[in-house]
């Protein structure tokens, strides 16, 4: 199978690999990694034909662009050995007009020498015009280097041509997803909320979907990003403020319409409604594509549910309207906001991946992020819920902010029925056994991350705040 | 698709009744091989009658068993681009009104009808 080698992203590292699994799923082709550290700006990979490598410049916003490979060294007389061995490969193009171009990962090349690199192919004959502009037949020679901070000039300039890797190949072209994501910058959006999260990673999400929900939407900047893709996509939060924005009145558009017209996307835009996750109106489920969503995990937006909380001095709900002296409900009033409590992320994770394995179609996918402290993550943490598994990359795909970071999951639904709707009861039994990463996840970055000291007695004071809820549930049960 | 889920709500609570509507319509792509599939899913009689409130009659009484374009399209049309832009959804079990502003239905609870 031919090779090629491909330029891609320095950012998001560990979501590169999985974006081109999940292009090769989507289109149904094989492709194999080769390179071996996957973490550097060329990753070399081999799939059956160049067609594939077009679904890879349609859909690939992590990566830059794709050659076709005909040599790799660590010098250029390596090199310049092995293609004067395959000179075949240059057969088809010896007439074309062309041009040959170096670039380098990590480095500058000085002019003086890009010229000299490019004057040592001259062995290959190539008879062709040469055009910088408009050539038929682009050669690429890319140089890796490792990413280091060099201080002074004369460090750079004595570094140049000191590369790890030399790739030389012809150029299939450039990615035609990635212009995409300028659009989507968030500076440039007509709405954005303050958790609004870069339309790069939504990007990543996008897969071949007719129906697509995010029960978290905020503004909804995760569902741009699969509308782009063609999805017509639904939404819905617990905090009406979120997609509304801060305009109000009649005829107000809100935000995230208005967001989605901006980018054109406004007839996919089919709902958004306000309700708490844990307390929906679905009547129905087995109808949606996929589940994509960014859940609250209280640092910014904190998780919260309807309900009460312990701390409060009344903490039981009330069985009746309250009532004002003038005979007017405190809930028809306009502005009336129910009680809420808090929502351990333990419990969100759990109901989330219960809810979609109700409400999505047989074989229907829920992409999440799943904010965590790394040391203590274990794939224990996915919650485990018959009828849904998970797909996993390799080593899971972590967008690391140091202390924390942030994992993107992919579950997909296995079972064929529906089942019943989830109750969105207490979990508590969850966090007897050990403690996942994500198990107060809120508390623990305020606090900056102190490890967990000795297991299970040493939080004492929160497992007692947990505790209560639990009783109060079960009273209130009866 | 949308019930009431006031606690120990279960009867009558589906369809809500629209009241006080103000309507627009919005163009929504189509996307008929959803909607083929959706199909299954509808409540036919609900529709049916909850469309006619809101004055679109394109609908015939029983669920064509096989379904034409042109069926597809008025299907759609109810659907996905006729919206209650201004007004209230109010649940025929309970009396429970969640309204709708700016084309956006509050369909939070209040205290009393939270679930135990
Ligand atoms: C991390 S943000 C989502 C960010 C989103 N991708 C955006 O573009 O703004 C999480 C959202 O979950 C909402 N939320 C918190 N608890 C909820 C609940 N119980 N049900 C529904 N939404 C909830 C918050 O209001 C917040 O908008
Ligand atoms: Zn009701």
């Amino acid at each position: 199978m031919p090779l090629y080698f491909l330029r891609v992203s320095l950012e998001h590292l560990s979501f590169r690999i999985p974006e081109l699994l999940s292009i090769a799923k989507l289109f149904e082709f094989e492709l194999k990694i080769l390179s071996t550290d996957i973490y550097r700006g060329v990753i070399v990979i081999e799939v059956d034909k160049d067609e594939y490598v077009e679904r890879i410049l349609d859909r690939g916003v992590l990566v830059i662009s794709v050659s076709k490979l005909y040599a790799e060294a660590t010098n250029y007389e390596d090199l310049h050995a092995q293609l004067k061995e395959k000179r075949e490969l240059f057969e088809p193009d010896l007439d074309a007009c062309f041009k040959i171009t170096l670039e380098c990962v990590n480095n500058r090349p000085l002019d003086k020498r890009y010229r000299q690199v490019v004057e040592d192919f001259s062995w290959t004959e190539l008879r062709g015009k040469i055009d910088l502009k408009n050539p038929d037949i682009e050669f690429v020679v890319l140089e890796d280097y490792d990413h280091v901070t060099l201080h002074t000039r004369q460090a750079r300039l004595d570094r140049d041509g000191k590369f790890q890797k030399v790739y030389f190949g012809k150029r299939m072209g450039f990615s035609r997803a990635r212009p995409v994501i300028n659009v989507q910058d968030i500076k440039q959006r007509a709405f954005y909320g303050n958790t609004s999260m870069e339309a790069e990673m939504g990007l990543l999400l996008a897969g071949q979907a007719l129906l697509i929900y995010d029960p978290f939407v905020g503004t909804g900047s995760l569902l741009y990003a699969v509308a782009h893709w063609g999805a017509s996509v639904i939404g819905s939060d617990i905090d009406a403020r979120q997609f509304r924005g801060k305009q109000k009145g009649k005829d107000v558009t809100p935000g995230i319409f208005r967001a989605a017209a901006a980018y054109g996307y406004d007839q996919r835009f089919l709902d958004v409604v306000a309700f708490d996750v844990t307390h929906g109106p679905w009547r129905r489920g087995g109808f949606l594509d996929a589940i994509v969503t960014d859940p609250p995990y209280g640092v910014r937006a904190g998780a919260k549910r309807l309900g009460k909380s312990t701390t409060r001095k009344r903490n039981t709900l009330r069985d009746e309207p309250y009532q004002f002296d003038d005979g007017t409900f405190a809930h028809e009033r306009p502005g009336y906001l129910p009680p809420s409590k808090p929502y351990e992320l333990v419990d969100l994770t759990l109901d989330l991946v219960q809810l979609s394995r109700y409400l999505l179609v047989p074989g229907g996918r829920l992409v999440f992020f799943l904010p965590t402290v790394n040391d203590d993550f274990e794939h224990v943490d996915v919650p485990v819920v018959e009828g849904m598994r998970e797909v996993k990359h390799e080593d899971g795909s972590l967008q690391d902010f140091g202390k924390w970071g942030r994992r993107l999951i992919t579950m997909e639904k296995t079972a064929t029925d529906d089942g019943p709707m989830p109750t969105f009861g207490d979990h508590s039994e969850l966090t007897e056994e050990r403690l996942p990463g994500h198990h107060q996840f809120n508390k623990r970055y305020l606090e900056g991350f102190k490890p967990r000291e000795g297991g299970e007695g040493s939080e004492e004071t929160s497992e007692a705040e947990e505790q209560a809820p639990a009783e109060e549930m079960a009273q209130l049960k009866v | 698709m949308l019930a009431c889920h006031v606690r120990n709500c279960t009867k009558d609570n589906f369809p809500l009744a629209f009241a006080d509507v103000e309507l627009v319509v919005k163009p929504a792509e189509e996307n008929l091989d959803f909607l083929r599939r959706f199909l299954p899913k509808l409540d036919w009689r609900a529709l049916v009658d909850t469309a006619r409130s809101l004055g679109d009659t394109a609908l015939p009484d029983d669920m064509p068993a096989t379904w034409t374009d042109e069926q597809l399209q008025a299907l759609h049309h109810v659907l996905l681009e006729i919206h209650v832009e201004e007004g209230k959804m109010i649940c025929r079990g309970c009396g429970h009104v969640y309204p709708i502003q700016n084309g956006i239905p509050n369909m939070l609870l209040a205290e009393h009808e939270i679930s135990r």
